[in-house]
């Protein structure tokens, strides 16, 4: 491994610590909310900005953010930015014209050949989003989850809105970094169909991809309406099907290296130069902020998150100061954290590093299976051992 | 004070579950002995798992003043015993200690096992048997059958036998008067040296050993230098006096009296069971009959689940030992299971008991390893070793001979199953000795077995295969050459010292493969492929492999995720707290208990 945002060995550096060179906005709107996501995102219907009080809210909602990052820049050294990420919900429902006058607000503080990512999915790449995206020379994520319209009807997605479609929509407009979102571990998907995903990414031919496993969790509303309309069982324990999530997994790792993408992460893949350098940056431990409601921002010892209630966050960054919620972290938090993070890309660490949180005497079994690889004081989790890297990482850490 | 030909010294024997406790409870009402307001159920089995059980650990002994149907006034003395097989011993004593028996039999059940030795222990003491049935107010009672049973095992003629409801005190009455006008009072010589015999003991916090004692020669007094004949101990008498329920001290103790003596001294051990105490001035000659210091038959190691608590364990172990004369235990150290103890007790009852006392009253969470027996390995070089821990049997290339411990075992049951009984018995390796008929529908079996096999599952089993009709008793007979193997267990190649067992040379592939697949089963899967083998010395008789993780690790770890993540894998760490450690595979507690309680029985799956 090697080269920019690779996993060369690195300058000891403590997690978290030093200049922040990472931005990360989070835009929590979407037009309705997937029950397979986690993140923090308020449903504005599908009208969207046309209706007046969501035209409101957006506006109010950009001029909090800008107002919060004023507010950062004068807590923390805040140097250039190597990456700025506008994820969401669904950043590019705002709208091409304010997504124009947010990233404005961070133009003056970007880098040359700073990374600029906005998420969307393929109902709200429209011309005008790609032609803005194009211009802009943003990188694009696309949350396609599935090429396949059956499948992105189990997870409740339209199936009418064609990813392949909007792909080529973008890259007509001349968006040069294209990055998709897939699933796999979809309750109903077949191998062949994983192969039919995998056939549509040569057609496609995005620079990067994130494939995650759809992890479905007993007695959710993903779960009720998973058993009800595909009458599939998910009741079942986490262990149960390991060894089929697991064949899975390989098999797109290995579909995605054949076609010339690099397994740098768990779940990431992507042509050489094309990592996602917003990412990597959180996997390397770098300091970054978090703006907008839902968002989680760390710095040193210090992580906080803001209140994911839009209003509360719009009214409290008035007031100089939005609620949130903070989090100390010890050293040995820190080290497991970067412990952790680290595995999930093979990155090496020192040993001296994560002193706090590893126990030297699990490290040599571990070696051992060709799970760790141990080299000149720093350890680095193998890519055998990235498919397990909870339990190596359970095992690694001290009791 | 009474005089001898107005004591009678009784006891009252019974199957489990027959109704002792029961009848003893409608005497001291009847006899207003516990006033009505302080009368509770089992009121002589102390111990909160006496109650909850229905059984009765220790003995107790109460006096009881009644007068007669002929006006005259008597004191009677109501031994309360043990009824279990494990205690055999210290039933023995408490019989000495009487010159009549109660002998109690569930009118819906008829003889069972414990009815005929306790029968047998009360004849072999020359005691008075008053046969009486109960529960006749039962709709299921067979009062003729149980009758033509208790003839058959007494001789008692219809017009000896009576009948009672201890539930509803119907009877109770005649079983007073028939104790008054059959037992002989006691036949001791006042005027000889004293003796009195211990019939059970009992550990108090604040005032040391008390002793439970009959008075069999002569008298005792406060302040009086008493002798332990057994065992050459000395002291003082510091209190005596007797139960009524509460104690009651008084200034003597007379022949014939049964009651406490308190001496200051603070270990059970030298106030044991079956001892005689005599004066030190004027001592007795001869100690009385049949003093034996009782051994333990059955050993398990414990170890605490959680490493950190074993001082705790001694502790505790340490206090009921004070209370427990028969307990045995050796710290012992396991690589599977960290520090314990090995223990020793007088039956699987007891070892339970002392478990469950240990985790109920010293809140200690406790793994128990397969119980065991002691075996006598006697060596090539012409010694023996007491072998109590399978882990730690000599290499076969050392061993001449194994000995094992062997009982007589008698089986009650319907002669229905004379068949099931047979065939149960062929396959645990015991010999028939012989077989009679109680009544044409039950069948007293006798066998010669190993203990082991009693340690393993053969009770478990007589009560399946019969449904419930089977009765056992056994005792001791004596050591046994038999060709047995010591069976390893290997996780990815290193023994697990405390899965090791012995077992009968035929048994122990099947035993291995049961033992291997059910690890296999109960173990997760661990990061690298882990082996698990049982062997007998370095040959291989079964082997299961388990499959090593091929997947785990979140799909998604970005910047705000990274504390709900972090923390998901802390909790995924505290998880392993229950697991032990051996070599490099982890192990649940669980599936060590899996193996260590469940393998017996499904030996026959």
């Amino acid at each position: 491994m090697g080269g920019r945002g690779g996993a060369a060995p690195q300058a000891p550096a403590a997690a978290f610590a030093g200049p922040v060179r990472h931005v990360y906005v989070h835009v929590p709107f979407c037009t309705a909310r997937c029950d397979y996501c986690d993140f923090d995102a308020q449903a504005v219907g599908a009208v969207g900005p046309a209706e007046p009080a969501v035209a409101a809210l957006f506006d109010a909602y950009v001029a909090a953010v800008t107002a919060e990052w004023e507010l950062e820049r004068a807590a923390h050294d805040v140097r250039r930015l190597e990456t700025l990420y506008l994820g969401g919900g669904t950043p590019a429902l705002l709208g091409a014209e304010r997504l124009e006058r947010l990233l404005r607000v961070f133009d003056p503080w970007l880098t040359a050949r700073a990374e600029v990512t906005v998420e969307t999915n393929p109902d709200e790449a429209d011309d005008a989003f790609a032609s803005w995206a194009g211009g802009r020379r943003a990188r694009v994520s696309l949350g396609v989850q599935s090429f396949l319209p059956a499948l992105r009807a189990a997870l409740g997605r339209r199936p009418a809105a064609d990813p392949a479609a909007a792909a080529r929509r973008l890259r007509a407009a001349g968006v040069r970094n294209l990055s998709v979102d897939l699933m796999y571990a979809i309750p109903g998907q077949t191998p062949a169909d994983l192969e039919a995903d995998l056939a549509a990414i040569d057609d496609v031919g995005p620079d990067h991809v994130s494939w995650y496993e759809l992890g479905v969790v007993p007695r959710t509303p993903l779960a009720r309406r998973l058993e009800s309309v595909l009458g599939v069982d998910v009741s079942a324990d986490d262990l149960s099907g390991e060894d089929e999530r697991a064949a899975m997994h390989r098999r797109v790792v290995r579909g995605l290296q054949r076609r010339g993408y690099g397994w740098y992460e768990v779940s990431n893949f992507a042509r050489p130069g094309r990592r996602a350098r917003h990412n990597v940056a959180y996997w390397r431990a770098r300091p970054y902020l978090g703006l907008g409601p839902g968002a989680v921002g760390t710095v040193g010892r210090r992580r906080w998150r803001n209140t994911p209630d839009v209003g509360a966050y719009v009214a409290g960054v008035a007031g100089g100061s939005p609620p949130r919620g903070f989090e100390t972290l010890d050293e040995a938090t820190l080290a497991r954290e970067r412990l952790m993070l680290a595995a999930r890309c093979g990155l090496a660490v020192p040993l001296v590093e994560l002193a706090a949180a590893v126990d030297p005497a699990a490290v040599a079994p571990l070696a051992r299976a060709g799970l760790l690889s141990l080299h000149s004081g720093t350890i680095r989790v193998t890519r055998k051992g990235r498919y397990v890297a909870n339990e190596v990482c359970v095992r690694l850490f001290r009791a | 004070m009474s005089d001898l030909a107005h004591i009678r010294n009784f006891s009252i024997i019974a199957h489990i579950d027959h109704g002792k406790s029961t009848l003893a409870d409608r005497i001291l009402e009847l006899t207003g002995t516990v006033a009505a307001r302080d009368m509770k159920e089992q009121l002589l089995d102390k111990m909160d798992l006496e109650r909850e059980r229905g059984i009765t650990i220790k003995s107790q002994a109460v006096r009881i003043a009644y007068k007669a149907r002929d006006g005259q006034q008597y004191e009677l003395n109501l031994i309360d015993t043990p009824g279990h097989v494990d205690f055999t011993y210290e039933v023995s004593r408490s019989l000495a200690a009487c010159e009549g028996a109660v002998l109690l039999v569930d009118a819906t059940q008829g003889v069972e096992a414990q009815t005929v030795a306790n029968a047998y222990l009360a004849l072999e003491n020359d005691l008075e048997i008053i046969p009486v049935l109960n529960k006749i107010d039962l709709p299921a009672a067979d009062a003729a059958e149980a009758e033509l049973e208790l003839h058959e095992l007494t001789g008692a003629s219809h017009d000896e036998t009576l009948v009672v409801s201890a539930k509803t005190g119907e009877g109770v009455e005649d079983v007073l008067e028939a104790v008054v006008a059959r037992t002989p009072p006691p036949s001791g010589d006042p005027a000889a040296p004293p003796r009195a015999l211990i019939f059970d003991s009992e550990y108090d916090q604040y005032r040391g050993v008390i002793a439970y004692v009959r008075v069999v020669d002569g008298s005792f007094r406060r302040r009086e230098l008493i002798t332990m004949m057994g065992n050459g101990e000395e002291a003082e008498i510091e209190e005596l006096g007797f139960f009524s329920p509460a104690m009651v001290p008084v200034e003597r103790l007379e022949t014939g009296e049964v009651g406490f003596i308190i001496t200051g001294i603070k270990d059970v051990a030298k106030v044991r069971v079956g001892d005689t105490i005599t004066s030190r001035r004027g001592p007795a000659a001869e100690s009385l009959p049949g003093y034996k210091v009782v051994q333990p038959m059955v050993f398990c190691g414990l170890f605490p689940t959680e490493g950190d608590k074993f001082e705790e364990l001694r502790d505790a172990l340490e206090k009921l030992k004070l209370n427990d004369a028969a307990l045995m235990y050796e710290p012992e150290s396991s690589n599977a299971l960290g520090f314990g103890f090995r223990c020793g007790f007088l039956g699987l009852l007891h070892m339970d008991i002392v478990r469950e006392r240990l985790e109920r009253e010293y809140d200690l969470e406790l793994l128990t390893t397969m119980p065991s027996v002691e075996y006598h390995a006697y060596l090539t070089n012409g010694t023996m070793t007491v072998v109590r821990n399978p882990a730690q049997m000599p290499a076969a290339n050392y061993i001449d001979r194994v000995e094992e411990p062997y009982v007589a075992a008698s089986v009650l049951v319907p002669s229905d199953f004379v068949g099931t009984i047979m065939e149960l018995c062929q396959g645990r390796r015991a010999d028939f000795v012989d077989m009679k008929y109680l009544s044409p529908h039950r069948v007293e079996m006798h066998y010669r077995l190993p203990l082991s096999e009693i340690v393993l599952d053969f009770f478990d089993q007589l009560k399946t295969r019969t449904r419930g009709y089977a009765s056992l008793d056994y005792e001791f007979h004596g050591y046994r050459e038999s060709d047995l193997v010591k069976l390893d267990i290997l996780l990815a190649g290193e023994p697990v010292d405390a899965l090791s067992l012995i077992t009968p040379r035929e048994r122990a592939h099947v035993r291995g493969k049961n033992l291997v697949t059910k690890l296999r089963q109960k173990i997760p899967r661990q990061l690298f492929e882990v082996a698990v083998q049982a062997a007998i010395g370095n040959k291989v008789v079964a082997r299961e492999t388990i499959k090593a993780r091929r997947k785990d690790v979140l799909a998604k770890c970005y910047g705000g995720d990274i504390t709900r993540k972090r923390k998901l894998l802390e909790k995924q760490k505290e998880g392993k707290k229950r697991m032990k450690q051996l070599g490099i595979v982890e192990v649940p507690q669980e599936a060590f208990l899996a193996v260590l309680e469940l393998e017996p029985g499904d030996k026959d799956k």
